[in-house]
């Protein structure tokens, strides 16, 4: 490979898009290469800066209820709404009825101690943003899962069940041992794109775990879904939207 | 068989738009450079997503879908502003960058990279042509090259090379905020 191939691709490589043969080309030309190991290393950090620094602006609040009150349209724009509007009436109800139960599903999970809900989601922010801190110096900085989860059950005394071993769209970077609250935590670190989606796997015992289905929340401008499977307790933490959070959580069973 | 609610898209598709408030806000931030206006486009995406709904394919990328939209909108309402539909793009106004410096990169200039702060990068972000801007958001974003084709209308391979250019001209602005 020479140079102009090389830099044609570093991107790619970063965001690991380049098949396995491409790849070992280009380390293999990087080994060899101070100019393009410089070029590599720039490209890195810019993104890194990028990712890190470049101040996020969000929606303020009255903007949100404003776009809220756009949806849906009106009653009679749409006009298979307009032909069956009793019909729809009562599916409308039916929707509010069951989205109702959905929220008082969700707020059942703060009920029995609302201060510790929160605790565990302000808990979980913490963790990501540690994790974030850390950028590429996790304990165990591997991709492959057969490399990761022996290394945390050796470290715990539990063994984390985590489902999902990374794909192309959400590729598994490492491991760590961090603490959840009062014990510790097995985590797992993904990436999608340029964003970090941090996954915690504790010990459910003595937290108020969601009960039924997972629960989502948003701190500090972090989405968190928390789930219960079984004996342990998950939390997954990103900056990605909450859609984006769920596809993750899917692989994942949660 | 579809449920109820299939025959209706602005009702499930919703829900979904809303959750992506926050990120087409910060593009449009980026895009129009101050909150006033991306209120104004944010809202205007909305509606114009709401108009189009019964287009959206389920099962596609409502994220680039949203965007595309937005990006759509900013340049229906720049050029109603400047009154000249050619203004901006990348190609156009480019030449703030030649291609031959980033061939050379020394430890001055990595030196600098690491020691960057929040105001310069948003401020050299800013310093970029709108084309150039648009696309190292939408990489940020976390789009792939055929999302983001997908937002702006064009090639992948032309994704490929502004983003390439952009990036140049980012490191190439940032270069001359010496620590």
């Amino acid at each position: 490979m020479d140079c102009q191939t090389a830099r044609g691709v570093l991107l790619d490589d970063q965001r690991g898009r380049l098949d396995p043969a491409t790849a070992a080309a280009l380390q293999a030309h990087l080994e060899g290469c101070v100019g393009c190991t410089r070029m590599e290393m720039a490209e890195r950090l810019l993104t890194e800066q990028l990712e890190r620094q470049l101040p996020q602006h969000g929606a303020s609040l009255a903007l949100k209820r404003r776009l809220a009150a756009q949806w849906p349209a009106p009653a009679g724009t749409h006009s298979p709404a307009a032909r069956v509007p009793a019909r729809r009436a009562w599916w409308g109800l039916a929707a509010a009825v069951a989205a109702a139960a959905l929220i008082v599903t969700a707020l059942s999970f703060m009920a029995p101690g609302r201060g510790e809900g929160d605790r565990m989601v302000g808990e979980a922010v913490n963790d990501h943003l540690r994790i974030l801190a850390r950028a590429d110096r996790l304990e165990v900085p591997s991709g492959n899962m057969h490399q990761v989860r022996p290394w945390l059950t050796g470290q715990l005394d539990f063994a984390p069940a985590i489902p999902f071993a990374g794909d192309a769209d959400f590729p598994l970077r490492g491991g760590t041992v961090e603490y959840f609250l009062d014990r510790r935590a097995a985590v797992a670190v993904y990436g999608h794109g340029l964003h970090v989606i941090t996954l915690i796997v504790a010990r459910a015992d003595g937290l108020p775990w969601p009960a039924s289905g997972p629960v989502v929340k948003r701190a500090q401008g972090f989405n968190v879904r928390l789930w219960r499977s079984g004996e342990l307790g998950y939390a997954l933490v990103s900056d990605l939207d909450a859609g984006e959070l769920a596809q993750l959580a899917a692989r994942l069973g949660g | 068989m579809p449920d109820r609610a299939d025959d209706d898209p602005a009702g499930w598709l919703g829900p979904a738009a809303l959750a992506y408030a926050d990120t087409l806000y910060n593009f449009a931030r980026y895009l129009s450079g101050n909150a006033t206006d991306a209120d104004d486009l944010v809202q205007e995406t909305y509606a114009r997503a709401l108009r189009a709904a019964g287009q959206f394919e389920r099962g596609s990328n409502l994220k680039a879908w949203l965007f595309r939209i937005l990006r759509n909108t900013w340049i229906s309402l720049a050029r109603r502003r400047r009154g000249n539909p050619t203004v901006g793009g990348l190609d156009t106004v480019v030449p703030d960058v030649e291609p031959e410096p980033t061939w050379f990169c020394d430890d001055i200039e990595l030196d600098r990279l690491r020691k960057l702060v929040a105001a310069e990068i948003e401020q050299a972000v800013m310093a970029l042509s709108e084309d150039a801007r648009t696309v190292i958001l939408l990489d940020l974003e976390g789009f792939t090259e055929t999302d983001v084709a997908s937002v702006l209308g064009c090639p992948v391979g032309t994704v490929k090379s502004r983003l390439s250019r952009a990036r140049q001209a980012l490191r190439r602005l940032l270069r001359d905020y010496a620590p």
